[in-house]
């Protein structure tokens, strides 16, 4: 008798994981403050980054979604869904901290401007990809209904990012909202370029995670319809004498 | 573009005009939920007739996009497995069957905003400026909702939680044609240009009719 083999799992991506982020943690403690926002610059260390990383990932969606309908390959599959679930965590992380930000800066959690509606517009487009997702249990109809609209979500960035930026071009800018100009010293920007690697690290490892978590996942659906699927004959009862009991 | 595609088009379109003149889902149903909206927007905001004026046009799209999707929707929930099974068994071309839908969609919707537009100029008081540009941007929004509806039904046709998928999917992206539609009403009232706005909702129906012609099959061959 055999015992089954474990499945293999890669350790290194928690590690770098945590190591990234505590990169990150205390690179943004080491950076001097800002001469006019103080402590609050630090949250620029995250924001950046995250907010960079959500359009990464976005984009490894669509490629990935393009190489799915044209190659029919269920590993581009997963590797769009793992880059989307990331993008949607770093797109709401960027809102979040953006406003934040705002509250303390601006005196208020949300601005109309062009960039930050089109952030929120797109958190929630791929917040329906992953909703679409969950829908159905066929892995192929899954896979080709989510590329069709990992690239069509893609294909209307720029309409949407036109159109918002049209419409706030309509309107005056905000005289006493408007953020100063950012001139930043060395320290800072070393620092930030520091953030933007380790959460790139972040991110790799989170799909390496996700993309191994994507297949363990497409084996238990599989599983579990092969198990509800009836066999030859299960329609077919045993006879049984007749007669009272 | 074959006359067998635009025939079969045409018969798609027939067959979903005729199911709605028989099920009377859209104008006994969605449309009265539309001005029902409108009805209550003035009773939470205001019933001061300068805000209304101010707020109605904003209003009236809104109410169009979020309520116009149920248009879209309410064929995809009609439509059982079996009988998109049927229709691809016709033979018939996923891009002339994905062009009927949509434009007995489009045929809908521009009923839904004509009667909630006149609605919304009689209870908000709307400025009347510039009214003989009201059909061109009617139409050109009724095409790209109709498109995007129809894409988005298309995309969640089998899956399950159809009805609350597609409104996630297509609230979002519906965003250029809410801003091109209200900016183009915008710019009518302080008699501004409005041929960007014209050419942005041309441009986005443009997009939408290439991607939902070149996705129907893919999307027909997952069932």
């Amino acid at each position: 008798m055999t015992t089954a083999k474990p499945h293999s799992s890669s350790v290194w991506p928690w590690y770098a994981m945590a190591i990234a982020g505590i990169v990150t943690l205390v690179a943004s403690f080491v950076a001097p403050p800002d001469a006019l926002q103080g402590e609050l610059s630090r949250i620029l260390y995250v924001h950046v980054p995250a907010a960079w990383l959500a359009y990464v990932s976005f984009g490894v969606t669509m490629i990935a979604s393009a190489a799915y309908l044209w190659k029919k390959d269920l590993k581009w599959d997963r590797i769009a869904a793992a880059s989307a679930e990331i993008g949607v965590l770093f797109t709401g992380m960027t809102l979040v901290i953006g406003m934040i930000w705002a509250k303390s800066t601006w005196g208020v959690w949300w601005t109309w401007d062009a960039r930050l509606t089109l952030t929120a517009i797109m958190f929630f487009v791929y917040l329906g990809y992953l909703a679409l997702r969950r829908s159905t249990d066929d892995l192929e109809a899954r896979a080709k209904r989510a590329a069709i609209l990992g690239v069509l979500a893609v294909v209307q960035i720029p309409l949407v990012h036109f159109s918002v930026v049209l419409w706030r071009g309509l309107h005056q800018t905000p005289s006493l909202l408007k953020p100063a100009s950012v001139d930043m010293d060395t320290p800072m920007v070393i620092t930030l370029l520091v953030a933007v690697v380790m959460f790139s690290v972040m991110y790799v490892a989170m799909m390496v995670k996700l993309v191994e978590l994507g297949k363990l996942e497409e084996q238990v659906i599989l599983s579990e319809l092969s198990s509800r699927t009836p066999v030859a004959g299960s329609a077919v009862t045993a006879p049984s004498l007749g007669g009272d009991a | 573009m074959s006359p067998t595609f635009l025939s079969q088009a045409m018969t798609v379109a027939r067959r979903d005009v005729l199911r709605e003149r028989r099920s009377g889902e859209v104008l006994w149903v969605t449309l009265p939920f539309g001005a029902v909206a409108l009805l209550l927007i003035p009773i939470a905001i205001s019933t001061d007739t300068l805000t209304l004026r101010r707020v109605g046009v904003g209003m009236f799209w809104v109410v169009v996009m979020l309520f116009g999707v149920l248009i879209a929707v309410r064929r995809t929930t009609a439509d059982s497995t079996a009988q998109r099974d049927m229709v691809a068994l016709t033979g018939m071309d996923p891009a002339a069957v994905f062009t009927g839908t949509a434009l007995a969609n489009f045929l809908l919707l521009l009923v839904f905003e004509t009667v909630l537009g006149v609605l919304t100029v009689v209870l908000y008081d709307i400025d009347l400026s510039g009214a003989q540009w009201f059909p061109l941007i009617l139409v050109l929004v009724a095409v790209g909702l109709a498109l995007l509806g129809t894409i988005a039904a298309g995309i969640v046709a089998t899956g399950r939680s159809t009805a609350a998928l597609v409104p996630l999917i297509v609230a979002p992206m519906s965003v250029p044609l809410l801003i091109a539609a209200t900016q183009s009403f915008e710019g009518l009232r302080l008699g501004k240009s409005i041929l960007t706005w014209i050419l942005m909702l041309a441009v986005i129906a443009l997009v939408l009719a290439v991607a939902g012609v070149l996705s129907a099959r893919p999307l027909q061959e997952t069932g």
